[in-house]
């Protein structure tokens, strides 16, 4: 159908919205509820516009488009409408933006810059809600809650988590979780999606750049690991298009800062690899519990924790995170290998989630890293620090840790850990070198991905899922014992760790489509693409961990669950 | 039926549990969550919406006087004066000992008895001053 | 009054034998609209959900009366459920509904064993399946609203919901539901039985500055001066549709009726007259009703949630006589901006009475 916006005649079709239209044209409308994937609400009445015939605004994110529909988006009766309920949102709101973690990067300043508003007419509600720091990885501060929801709808339903949601009534409205308990003490997995959503500095990550800072002017001996996502999408954050891995410039950057060591967790990878391929290999032969779910996502491990321990912990794989790996040999062998205590080496893991934060607080994880910065955190350090990040040269990473197989960069985005395991599974189960390596079907956006792959006579069926809504669909089949699955990979973040809580926004189909690009061109460069073939692995085994899933690999390199509570 | 139009209405059994002990106790809230399997969050938003459901402690009797336009008009605020006379607290607070708590209310349909107030979840219409220390014993 | 009237299951007999697309056409024939404000015509909102195709439809009966003055639907509730409940077997036989609810407001809990009683007695006298569940409100004016029922009975909070879709054809759990006010389902089986049924007699909740307070019948179209010397309002200098209705100016040869009342920028709505005599000021009015709205406003949305807050705090400066000019024309703009962008009915009026008031009595404002 034909309709007109802003007297330009635009395509349209049955079931669209104004706004999804508008911006498929490049009108630009302003809002803050609406998001593409979550439920509509029309709540924040910032998108509305003036449609003939109509005697109020309507908005534009809920107003499906009809035929000969013609609308306004700027008007001067939109614009004056706009403009007020802005300032009444900014009467409501705590001002100091100077201090606020989100200065600049705020939607709620960038609306009221571009609207030139200097000035509210209305008073200061001055709410004093105090603010919930409890949460070792997200800050809550509902003094700069603009009540657009979509915290809510992320937490209850895309992750299904239920740690926060609204209560109380018209202006005494707050997000907060059930009967005020704390973000600590609440279900919260930690996994930051709230903290990607919120168009203000109502959800931010906690800092642990301070620590980073003190540590750099210590006298101690500092070890940097970053995870295989972020070299897809640092670069965003300084201007360079999504879709280029900027590895190399990572690496000088972080050298200019000031670590004496920079290790790669793609190397951690590709030992979970080797672990967890064996110990899938060990339950299918061993005729021992299946499916057999990945564990490298901690978000996804506390949810399984609270909400499936007594039915699924023994589904889910002893080994660590790829983080967890290399944090664990970086204390043990390789502080022996330098002749340093562990005491006088600080690590800092750059990992794209909150959830890492909570991670390294895990009793059963010995706190082997000292610090989490995301990927946001680490540009705002570089920044801080004055490194000229575009025009830093390429360099490589440090060794012993710091070389990887392309099956470990494909750990970023949602199927890939599954890829990288197959690759070396299947070589296990075989006894052959196969050269089919790409499991093309198990990659994309979609939410559950399933295929079934035949290895050695053995009929294998697997399943790739993010999101912890679409992973309950799994689990609840688990529970019933109705699971036709051997092998189950859970990412909590949509598109997986390259849509984590702690990467630049946005998190959209588009730039997370070309994350993953991003990741697998740099599989595809490399020579070497299963992980048991890594040379430095390899020589690790050899000379000090043994064999794959031996004693001092399982002390080292494994953990175990436990059941957490939440209120 | 449906199965949807067999779920239990949450609202129902709220107000049940609200009768029952004078306010809703997040013990009991989290066991209505297992066995209605809704998380407690929805709860206990669903909960915190509505006037007539307290997820904090009130008085035994919950005294709300109404303050609507109608009742506005035939003296609401002099009953109101009064009240806080005699049981010694202002809207919001509770009487040492726990027995009333203090509200002003939304219409509550008893315009043409005006003023009107409710203890609970019974209506009293034609309220003078006089009928107050009895009702507020 | 018409309204009291037992009917002895009569009209259920006759929709039999009519069939319920006859009785559809009979009582758009009659010309039987809402009584809950919105004025819709009855049969046609049945013909939507029942030539919408699904597994189910739904009845819901909203006697969630919660406008400040009005006290109509209690009257019936109390002296006549049985015709009620009638008009909504009724009702869901003619959409083929076989579930039905009565969202029955928190505070009139004291009719609900009788009204329980009534339900029970009626399904054993007549054959009928039809589930009736009764929901009890919890204090919430907007739950009211139509999308607001259906979010509450959905075990949420009561927020309202965008429009389209429409509940009569995506409502209750996403089935086809009619939602009817209880007056307006009392009047179906008044309007199957009897010939000279009009739609132009109302129920008319009379409260404020008068003698004789309570519900009345009138004509749509009566004199105020009527309908003020029949209650014996005392001197009225104004007479208030509610409190989302605005007001209009104490002139007795003004015709109650929705086109008259628009004309001057008020809402009849469920036509509830709040009388206020001369020795009233306006101000006072507004500010009681700026109270009302920020309570019960559900909070969803900006301009109500946020915008109702500063009306009453300007209003208040007006009254303690520190408001400018300027805080005036803010009031105004204000007040026209929620109006203009709200989400839902509440938000859409709850600053006619401001408009009104200010237009008809800007003396009351200096």
């Amino acid at each position: 159908m034909k309709i007109k916006i802003n007297r330009i005649e635009l395509e349209a079709s049955e079931g669209e919205f104004i706004i999804d239209v508008a911006r498929r044209n490049d009108i630009e409308i302003p809002h803050f509820c609406f998001n593409k994937r979550l439920e509509r609400i029309g709540a924040c009445r910032i998108c509305v516009v003036e449609v003939k015939g109509m005697s109020k605004l309507q908005a534009s994110c809920c107003t499906p488009v009809m035929h000969g529909m013609e609308i306004e988006t700027h008007s001067p009766r939109v614009l004056e409408a706009r403009r007020m309920n802005m300032q009444l949102l900014l009467a409501d709101h705590d001002l100091y933006c100077t201090l606020c973690k989100e200065n600049l990067l705020c939607k709620l300043q960038k609306y009221a810059s571009e609207m030139m508003i200097e000035d509210t007419p209305f008073e200061q509600l001055h709410r004093a809600d105090p603010v919930d720091n409890s949460s070792v990885s997200i800050r809550r501060d509902n003094n700069k809650c603009i009540l657009c929801e979509q915290c809510v709808r992320v937490c209850n339903d895309i992750q299904t988590v239920y740690a926060i949601g609204i209560a109380n009534r018209g202006i005494d409205t707050r997000i907060i979780p059930n009967f005020c308990h704390t973000m600590k003490e609440s279900s919260c997995i930690n996994c930051g999606q709230c903290v990607v959503a919120c168009p203000t500095g109502a959800l931010t990550e906690k800092s642990d750049i301070p620590g980073v800072i003190d540590a750099l002017n210590s006298d101690k001996y500092l070890i940097v690991q970053t995870a295989p996502s972020i070299r897809a999408t640092l670069g965003e954050l300084f201007g360079i298009p999504a879709g280029t891995a900027v590895t190399g410039k990572m690496v000088s950057a972080l050298r200019q800062i000031g670590f004496n060591k920079v290790f790669d967790t793609n190397f951690g990878a590709d030992i979970c690899i080797v672990e967890e391929a064996n110990e899938f290999v060990e339950r299918v032969k061993g005729n021992k519990v299946l499916p057999m779910i990945t564990t490298c996502c901690p978000a996804w491990i506390k949810f399984g924790e609270q909400f499936y321990y007594e039915e699924l912990n023994k589904n889910m794989s002893t080994c660590r995170s790829p983080q967890g790996i290399v944090a664990s040999l970086v204390k043990t062998y390789y502080a022996k290998k330098i002749n340093k205590d562990p005491k006088d080496i600080i690590l800092v893991d750059i990992m794209p989630c909150t959830a890492k934060k909570y991670e390294i607080s895990r009793p059963e994880l010995s706190g082997a890293t000292d610090f989490v910065l995301t990927t946001v955190e680490l540009a705002k350090l570089i920044n801080q620090l004055n490194v000229d990040f575009i025009n830093l040269p390429d360099s490589e990473f440090d060794n012993p840790l710091g070389v990887s197989t392309g099956a470990a960069d494909i750990f970023g985005h949602t199927g890939g850990v599954m890829e990288a395991a197959l690759r070396t599974a299947a070589d296990q189960l075989s006894g052959q070198d196969l050269q089919a390596i790409d499991y093309s079907n198990i990659r994309g956006m979609d939410e559950i991905k399933e295929a079934e792959i035949e290895i050695a006579g053995k009929n294998l069926r697997i399943c790739v899922v993010h999101t912890l809504g679409a992973a309950r669909k799994l689990l609840d089949q688990i529970k019933s014992g109705k699971s036709p699955y051997h092998f189950i990979e859970i990412m909590a973040c949509y598109g997986g760790c390259i849509g984590g809580g702690g990467q630049p926004p946005p998190n959209n189909k588009e730039t997370l489509a070309k994350r993953t690009k991003a990741l697998i061109h740099v599989d595809e460069q490399k020579t070497i693409r299963k992980s048991h073939k890594n040379p430095g692995v390899l020589a690790l085994y050899e000379e000090y961990l043994g064999k794959p899933g031996s004693e001092k690999a399982h002390k080292l390199l494994h953990t175990h669950y436990s059941k957490k509570k939440y209120l | 039926m449906s199965s949807e139009t067999k779920k239990d209405i949450l609202i129902n059994i709220l107000k049940d549990i609200q009768r029952n002990y004078g306010y809703l106790p997040e013990e009991k809230i989290r066991k209505l969550s297992k066995k209605l399997d809704i998380p407690v969050t929805d709860i206990y938003s669903t909960a915190t919406f509505y006037s007539m459901l307290n997820a904090e402690k009130k008085g035994k009797n919950i005294v709300r006087i109404c303050n609507s336009p109608s009742c506005y008009l035939k003296g609401s605020l002099d009953i109101l004066k009064e009240t806080k006379k005699i049981l010694n607290i202002d809207v919001g607070e509770i009487t040492k000992g726990g027995k009333f708590s203090l509200e002003l209310t939304s219409c509550i349909g008893c315009c043409d008895k005006a003023p009107a107030i409710m203890i609970n979840e019974e209506l009293t219409t034609d309220v003078t001053k006089g009928m107050l220390k009895k009702l507020l014993k | 009054m018409r309204i009291l009237e037992k009917t002895d299951r009569e009209a259920w007999r006759r929709a039999h034998e009519l069939g319920p697309q006859k009785t559809i056409e009979l009582l758009k024939e009659r010309g039987l609209t809402g009584r809950g404000g919105a004025c819709f015509l009855t049969g046609l909102k049945w013909e939507i959900t029942r030539n919408t195709p699904a597994d189910e439809k739904i009845l819901i009966c909203n006697a969630d009366e919660g406008e400040p003055g009005t006290f109509k639907d209690k009257l019936i509730l109390e002296e006549n459920s049985e015709t009620l409940i009638e008009g909504i077997l009724i009702a869901a036989y003619c959409i083929n509904a076989k579930h039905a609810y009565i969202y029955l407001r928190g505070e009139y809990h004291y009719l609900r064993e009788k009204l329980k009683q009534t339900i029970k007695q009626l399904l054993k006298d007549v054959v009928s399946d039809l589930n009736i569940e009764i929901v009890e409100g919890a204090g919430s004016y907007i739950c009211g609203d139509e999308t607001a029922i259906i979010s509450s009975i959905q075990n949420k909070r009561g927020y309202p919901h965008f429009k389209p879709p429409y509940p009569p054809s995506h409502g209750l759990f996403s089935k086809p539901t009619v939602i009817n006010n209880v007056e307006t389902l009392t009047n179906v089986p008044l309007a199957i039985i009897h010939e000279d049924w009009s739609d132009e007699f109302r129920l008319f909740s009379i409260s404020g500055d008068v003698l004789k307070p309570g519900v009345h019948e009138f004509k749509i179209g009566t004199s105020l001066g009527q309908i003020a010397a029949l209650v014996q309002a005392k001197n009225a200098k104004a007479v208030y549709f509610g409190a989302s209705g605005g007001l209009i100016p104490f002139v007795p040869n003004f015709k109650v009726s929705q086109d008259h009342v628009c004309k001057e920028e008020a809402m009849l709505g469920a036509c509830s007259l709040i009388f206020v005599s001369k020795n009233r000021s306006v101000l006072d009015l507004a500010i009681n009703i700026a109270q009302f709205f920020t309570h019960e406003s559900c909070g969803k949305c900006t301009p109500c949630r946020e915008g109702n807050v500063h009306t009453l705090k300007l209003l208040e400066k007006i009254k303690e006589k520190k408001a400018t000019e300027k805080d005036l024309l803010l009031l105004e703009k204000l007040s026209k901006m929620i109006r203009d962008t709200s989400l839902c009915g509440l938000g859409q009026s709850c600053t006619n009475h401001i408009l009104t008031a200010m237009k008809h009595f800007p003396d009351d404002f200096r």
